[in-house]
């Protein structure tokens, strides 16, 4: 006998018997859930409803490092069970056919999640995102360093903070910002000549701007250090790390609303694991870890039941229950791609006119 | 073994590792800069239309030039720097040659990032610099120095490309004849002079090569302009990265690519007048 096909009638013997052994006892769930994250979110806290569940279930996490990320390593082959982008590339996903409709009756802590938050993550009358995780883009000053605090997003032109300002480097939210303090309604349905409006008044923001930001560490450090008396479309998360250092920080309410941010889970196309998939969204959405969230990073969380379980201090820095903020919060829309090229192309133009 | 498989078995290893890892990414980019959009088959055709559009677009153009100027001027700044250094190394040191070679080398072990931060510290509104200046009197309100400009972009990657600018005018300056400078002394000629007619001529490959080290991965450089160079100090990498992450425009970003990869070949070409391409590599 060659030695490969002994081998190979060892492997089938071994199978045969894995098989026979199977059948009788009951055996766990085992297999290997794939997500592809935001790091901070892989802590074995914020799935441990999945974990006691799953004993034997590998669960492995790879990272990325904004939503366009997420997209651009679906986009190149990258295959997972969960991914977790925010709002504005939920409809390109479903357009795409890049991720399936979730069964929510699987889901028993669908119940408690906020309808409003839930509603973005719809698309064709299907509920394709399970939102898990929120926050606020507005603009956080130094106090002890402004004359005066901004109230708008038209202050941040006042000529009192030049070279002072830190915008978030991203066409979208520039444009978005911009549209606001013009007066424009709905920043993403604008005409040609708004747009136009929009890069001039932008131009003119320039000389007051140090610097652009893209990573919250990054912003952070240039607000404690100083530099920053104005941080535009700043995370409530910033704000809650600011006022823990000890300084004397503000996060404004702009008379034009808040932005905002949502992102959320969905399980791609490819995953053969969707039961597992949608115990991990459940054990996510568990109210112990959703308070995790807001009590450790700062975060809005969607499973309402997980309120009362908010320290009080952070509940009100956050503002989670304060209904008059929220619903007044401008959350981000879904970008045509000729929006998305336009927006970058102006804002390219616009941050190196200096 | 014979001398060509020896030939093959030396250079096979690191010639397919650069083939997979270089030239089919790079093949692939060029690819995609003659597509419509990322994927689907709607995009699967062929079109110059990215090309013309970066053509009409004196924006990229500009920054792609404005760029192209900071790397000389880092590239020339840290040859300047360098060469002295490796000339005291090679020539004056002695026996401390290790030693400082060594403590020359010690900052690249700790993070990029860690002291591209400390530098914001030092130099930041709250950092060290501010606090003398302050109490010196000599400024009345802290504010950023340096840092956020062009010019704290240049004086970053400066520092950073030293070191690595000063090894191959190192191993230059090394290969020298002694006896050739010894044989000037004899024949009375002066010191500076020796050194214009002996030492420099024949250090130069080395200093072609390091100030090359500095120019070409400068030039699509993202992350000290993001980090240190404010809203002036953007460049030509930073709007690549645009394309690529926020505006989804992978054919944009890789016509832009093939265009810095065009203006350093020119480059190149440029620089090599004065000096042959064997003499790059230090042969």
């Amino acid at each position: 006998m060659q030695p490969k096909t002994k081998y190979f009638n060892i492997l089938l013997l071994l199978v045969a018997g894995a098989m026979v052994l199977s059948a009788c006892t009951p055996k766990p769930v085992t297999g290997t859930l794939t997500l592809l994250d935001w790091s901070g979110y892989e802590l074995p806290e914020f799935w441990t409803d999945f974990a006691t569940k799953y004993p034997e279930v590998k669960v492995e996490f790879s990272f990325m490092s904004e939503s366009a990320d997420s997209y651009a390593k679906m986009k190149s082959g990258t295959l997972v069970d969960l991914v977790h982008p925010c709002s504005n590339f939920w409809k390109i996903m479903v357009d795409e056919g890049m991720v399936q409709p979730l069964d929510t009756s699987k889901i028993s802590n669908w119940k408690d999640v906020n309808p409003a938050l839930a509603l973005q993550g719809q698309f064709n009358g299907k509920q394709y995102w399970a939102p898990w995780d929120w926050g606020f883009e507005s603009i956080l000053v130094r106090r002890d360093l402004v004359q005066n605090v901004p109230n708008s997003w038209a202050d941040l032109w006042n000529p009192e903070y030049k070279g002072h300002i830190a915008l978030y480097d991203s066409g979208e939210t520039a444009h978005v910002i911009t549209a606001l303090a013009l007066g424009f309604t709905d920043p993403w349905s604008t005409t040609p000549e708004q747009d136009e409006q929009i890069r001039q008044k932008l131009l003119e923001l320039m000389p007051n701007v140090l610097t652009v930001w893209s990573s919250q560490t990054e912003l952070e450090q240039m607000i404690a250090s100083g530099d920053v008396w104005v941080a535009a479309s700043a995370w409530n998360a910033s704000y809650v790390n600011m006022v823990d250092q000890g300084l004397d920080v503000v996060y404004i309410d702009p008379a034009e609303g808040r932005g905002g941010y949502l992102c959320g889970f969905a399980i791609p196309t490819t995953s053969t694991n969707v039961d597992l998939a949608l115990a991990m969204i459940d054990a996510y959405l568990a109210p112990a870890s959703q308070a995790k969230l807001a009590n450790d990073y700062g975060y809005g969380i969607v499973n309402t039941a997980a309120i009362p379980l908010v320290n009080q201090t952070t509940a009100d820095l956050l503002s989670l229950n304060d209904q008059n903020i929220i619903s007044r919060t401008i959350f981000y829309k879904y970008l045509t791609p000729e929006q998305r090229d336009s927006w970058t192309n102006m804002w390219s133009e616009v941050k190196t006119s200096q | 073994m014979d001398k060509r498989s020896r030939f093959a078995s030396l250079i096979g290893p690191p010639g397919i590792y650069l083939l997979l890892i270089f030239l089919v990414p790079i093949g692939v980019m060029f690819i995609y800069s003659f597509r419509s959009g990322i994927s689907g088959v709607a995009h699967d055709t062929f079109t110059l239309a990215n090309y013309q559009s970066f053509l009409r677009n004196t924006n990229f153009q500009n920054l792609l030039w404005r760029s192209a100027i900071i790397s000389v001027t880092i590239a020339g700044f840290s040859t300047l720097m360098a060469y002295p250094l490796a000339y005291y190394l090679v020539f004056k040191a002695g026996a401390k040659r290790v030693t400082l070679m060594t403590l020359l080398i010690v900052p690249t072990w700790t993070s990029y990032l860690l002291r591209i931060f400390s530098w914001k510290l030092i130099l930041g509104s709250s950092g060290a610099l501010n606090s003398l200046l302050l109490s010196l009197g000599w400024i009345e309100k802290a504010s950023p120095i340096l840092i956020y400009s062009q010019q704290a972009v240049i004086a970053t990657l400066v520092y950073v490309w030293v070191p690595f600018v000063a090894l191959p005018i190192f191993a230059a300056l090394e290969r020298i004849d002694k006896s050739l400078l010894e044989a000037a002394t004899d024949l009375g000629c002066p010191k500076w002079e020796a050194f214009l007619r002996i030492t420099l001529p024949l250090s130069l490959p080395g200093v072609l090569a390091g100030f090359f080290f500095a120019l070409i991965p400068t030039l699509g450089e993202f992350v000290t302009p993001l980090l240190v160079g404010g809203v002036s100090g953007s460049m030509y990498g930073n709007l690549i990265q645009d394309q690529f992450m926020r505006a989804l425009n992978w054919p944009m970003g890789s016509v832009m690519s093939m265009a810095m990869l065009l203006a350093v070949l020119f480059l190149i070409f440029m620089l090599t007048r004065f000096g042959s391409l064997s003499d790059l590599a230090g042969f």
